[in-house]
């Protein structure tokens, strides 16, 4: 385990360096996003004032506020952009020299996005999850702190970033295919923000639609988690969440092995 | 000026020629943008279905002034797309020297060298939402051209923040993050600004002004109401930096310092 | 009447000064430190219309720095260059229709599409009428040999062609000056050889003023009438390459393989006295010598009458060797 270690640390350590160079930037960009959340709290603030009753489809306002936030959080706890570099690097050949390092093609891109996500998250962390216990403590009407529902939940958005890189990488083969991955990226996130209920928390969906997109790897990307922080399942459901959850995990797991498998035979460098 | 329109007619043909090098992602990616409208107006779908008016808004009123914020911004990012890399990466690897060894204005070389097709799906859905609504709106021969004058205005909005914001590589070398922290703004410009507090009122209408991209001149359409300020405003803000975007621009040029040997 | 006129020019810049390691990047990111850096100093020189100026120096010398100046692209901090009666920064888009620029790094031409649309564009960038365009393209197409690979797409390019094409791009528009920044770097023997043939010809043909970067002497000898070198961004050396070689002699390196490694006994180099040297490893005699005093037939003769060789090779200084040589006799000059 050590060596195991001792072996990828410079990787990890390379990618916390380069993530601090970048820091200036990668501030601004994630105040950029949190933009989007603050319109969508303004937006739920006036829905909520505009309404007669005190909850929509089971979210109480302050529920309401804590998913936005929460899901705003979660999404970059759980983020993995391997697939972008994936597209550039076939575009541009040098994917070649990854293809070439003796360590698996996975686990190079891990733990080259493991080191920049802790600086990530660390530095968000402070301000948003710090933001969020706050509101819930001093908040009226906000449900109240568990320590149960945290622990899940961290445990949850572990599972879901993983089920997210692996996701990701198989996402990126496609780039074999297109030789360019902006466009299918786009495509992607955009079902991705929606069926994971990033954009509208599912339970305001029709019921059909919900139960499908319930079952779909996509809410065990984000909804899952912000919704077992929010205390919103009974035993019973939270058991059932969470091995959907690991099971879409080992399926991506093996998908990826597969896809990999194939493409490597099938592998055009461009450009050369 | 034909010599302009000239130039602006071969690069995009250029730019045509290149994306269909690569045609199937170029189809996802509007497929894409498209998607992403659509997904957009389902949540204002699910917002509605709680309430019927949202802060004294109909679902109408509120799609005209949606549909209303994705034209500039749709001409923006058809036309004027490439400013991002200059933030990105242009300035950082010395590759805007390029634009410095050719005959003509380095700013509208950089404008006119992408043609962003995926745009026509903020263009398109903008359209049809227009279209749509268009009957919440009592429409006089003054409103139309009003309509028509406000657009080029309202784009050219965008067009100065970006300018503005990716001249700041030619001093930071990497700018494009700040450019995307004010962009980000113009998702406030969609909704009424009534929904906001005071602070970010404030800071759309008059520092990062995407209100005037949008909610302003729309609901003027929509009411008929304060006509000196909101499309008076969009005329003078959007003439006001421009300017000012411009000199930050050309004086970021003479301190720009190129890359490697 | 000289086409370049460079008096004074001088370039800083502001560099962040890193430290290294995890701590370091956490320090700059709270308080960066600075510090000026001097790229270019002090550089005053003309060239004439029609000449071939090789301009040399070792790695980070400012060499880049001194073009992209010339170019128009960076802003002196101080000094000012004036080409074609024209002060590069302060009118640049006109001044910029009567040059030619080549960085060998990079290229200027559109990636994804076939090489043809280049030039259709630069046409259109550089208001070329049709009549020249299409006498020019004729005479590149001469030059270069572009022919063969005009339609296929850029990226498909090899490094040869695409910097024959990168050349024809920057020629298009028949400038008065072409800038050359290492036009045949890493690429063969034979191609640098057709590129040094093309730059001749356009030389010649039109009397463009060309200044050329190079690592590579076969580049200076070859083409160059006149030679510019720099270090650390000041001058150190102006003049022809003759002048070169004599002023800072002219170390020249044999190696003999010998039959019998015994032989190397009975070598004996006494009658040149100090002006050579040598040293043997097995069958392996190297000698070294100043050519200036010693020449080249000379040692091989000698060598010859004294031992069974199997093999010869000659050996050629380069740049990098000049300018080591150089900076050992200034710094002699000091003591």
């Amino acid at each position: 385990m050590t060596n195991f270690l001792r072996k990828y640390r410079p990787f990890v350590s390379a990618g916390i360096e380069e993530a601090i160079v970048y820091r200036a930037n990668f501030l601004l960009f994630a105040l950029g996003n949190t933009l989007g959340a603050f319109v969508t709290y303004f937006l739920w603030k006036a829905v909520f004032q505009s309404s007669t009753n005190s909850s929509l489809s089971g979210f109480t306002f302050p529920e309401m506020v804590l998913y936005i936030f929460l899901s705003f959080f979660t999404g970059i706890l759980t983020s993995s952009d391997g697939s972008s570099s994936v597209g550039d690097e076939v575009k541009d050949g040098s994917i070649a020299m990854r293809i070439l390092k003796p360590i698996s093609f996975t686990a190079n891109y891990f733990y080259e996005e493991i080191g920049s996500k802790l600086i990530d998250v660390g530095v968000l962390a402070v301000p948003l999850f710090g933001g969020i216990l706050i509101y819930q403590i001093v908040g009226t009407g906000t449900p109240v702190l568990n320590l149960g529902n945290l622990l899940l939940y961290f445990f949850s958005a572990t599972v879901a970033y993983l089920i997210n890189f692996y996701f990701n990488i198989c996402f990126s083969f496609t780039a074999f295919f297109f030789r360019n991955l902006w466009g299918s990226n786009v495509l992607k996130n955009a079902l991705v923000i929606f069926m994971s209920g990033s954009l509208v928390p599912l339970a305001f969906f029709p019921p059909v639609l919900q139960n499908v997109l319930k079952v779909l790897p996509f809410s065990s990307l984000l909804y899952t988690p912000v919704m077992l922080y929010l205390g919103k399942y009974s035993m019973q459901q939270t058991i059932s969440v969470l091995l959907l959850q690991i099971f879409w995990l080992i399926f991506f797991i093996f998908l990826a092995k597969i896809i990999w498998h194939f493409a490597i035979k099938h592998l055009s460098i461009q450009g050369g | 000026m034909r010599r302009v329109l000239h130039l602006e007619k071969i690069f995009i043909s250029q730019y045509l020629k290149q994306t269909m090098e690569y045609k199937a992602d170029f189809i996802v990616g509007v497929l894409g943008v498209l998607l992403n409208q659509v997904l957009n107006l389902i949540f204002l779908q699910v917002i509605f279905s709680q309430v019927p008016k949202l802060a004294g808004w109909s679902l109408q009123q509120i799609v005209f002034i949606y549909g209303f914020a994705l034209i500039p911004k749709g001409l923006d990012h058809l036309f004027f797309d490439n400013l991002w890399i200059v933030g990105q990466k242009l300035v950082r690897k010395g590759e805007f020297d390029k634009y410095l060894t050719r005959p003509i204005n380095p700013l509208f070389h950089v404008l006119v060298e992408t043609f962003q097709v995926d745009a026509f799906g903020e263009l398109l859905v903008g359209v049809i939402l227009l279209v749509m609504s268009s009957a919440t709106v009592h429409w006089t021969l003054l409103k139309v051209i009003l309509f028509i004058v406000s657009i080029p205005f309202a784009t050219a909005i965008y067009t100065a923040l970006k300018i503005g914001t990716s001249a700041a590589a030619f001093w930071m070398k990497k700018s494009n993050t700040i450019t995307y922290l004010f962009y980000m703004f113009n998702d406030f410009a969609k909704y009424p600004v009534s929904i906001f507090n005071h602070l970010i009122r404030w800071i759309i209408s008059f520092v990062i002004p995407f209100a005037f991209t949008a909610f302003y001149p729309a609901s003027y359409f929509l009411t008929g109401k304060n006509v000196l300020f909101n499309l008076g405003g969009l005329v003078v803000i959007s003439v006001v930096f421009l300017f000012i975007s411009i000199k930050i621009w050309n004086k970021g040029i003479s301190s720009y310092e190129s890359a490697g040997s | 009447m000289s086409m370049i006129e460079v008096s004074n020019l001088t370039k800083d810049f502001r560099k962040t000064i890193k430290s290294p390691g995890l701590v370091g990047a956490f320090k700059s990111l709270i308080k960066p430190k600075y510090e000026t850096f001097e790229a270019v100093k002090n550089l005053s020189f003309e060239v004439p219309k029609g000449e071939i100026l090789g301009f040399i120096g070792a790695n980070g010398a400012g060499k880049s720095t001194t073009i992209k100046m010339l170019t128009g692209i960076l802003t002196p901090t101080s000094g000012y260059c004036r080409i074609n009666d024209k002060i590069p920064q302060e009118d640049r888009q006109n001044y910029v229709k009567d040059i030619g620029v080549v960085f060998g790094q990079r290229t200027q031409l559109w990636w994804d599409l076939p090489l043809r649309e280049t030039y259709s564009v630069l046409k259109e960038i550089y208001n070329v009428p049709d009549k020249n365009f299409y006498k020019r393209m004729d005479f590149l197409n001469e030059v270069l040999d572009l022919n063969d690979f005009i339609t296929s797409p850029v990226r498909t390019l090899s490094l040869g062609q695409r910097m024959r094409a990168d050349i024809a791009a920057s020629l298009l528009h028949n400038p008065k000056v072409l800038f050359l920044d290492e036009p045949t770097i890493g690429l063969d023997v034979s191609v640098k050889d057709k590129i040094r043939h093309a730059i001749e010809q356009i030389n010649q043909e039109e009397q463009t003023t060309i200044i050329l970067t190079t690592h590579d002497l076969g580049d200076i000898e070859l083409l160059c009438n006149r030679v510019f070198m720099i270090d650390h961004g000041q001058e150190v050396f102006d003049g022809t390459i003759k002048q070169l070689k004599n002023r800072f002699g002219h170390i020249r390196e044999i190696e003999f393989e010998l039959v019998n490694a015994e032989d190397a006994n009975r070598l004996n180099f006494s009658q040149f006295g100090s002006a050579i040297e040598y040293s043997q490893n097995e069958k392996n005699v190297r000698v070294k010598f100043d050519s200036s005093k010693v020449s080249v037939p000379d040692v091989i003769r000698l060598t010859l009458s004294q031992v069974d060789v199997q093999d010869i090779s000659v050996k050629d200084a380069d740049i990098e060797d000049i300018v080591r040589r150089i900076f050992r006799k200034e710094a002699a000059e000091h003591d």
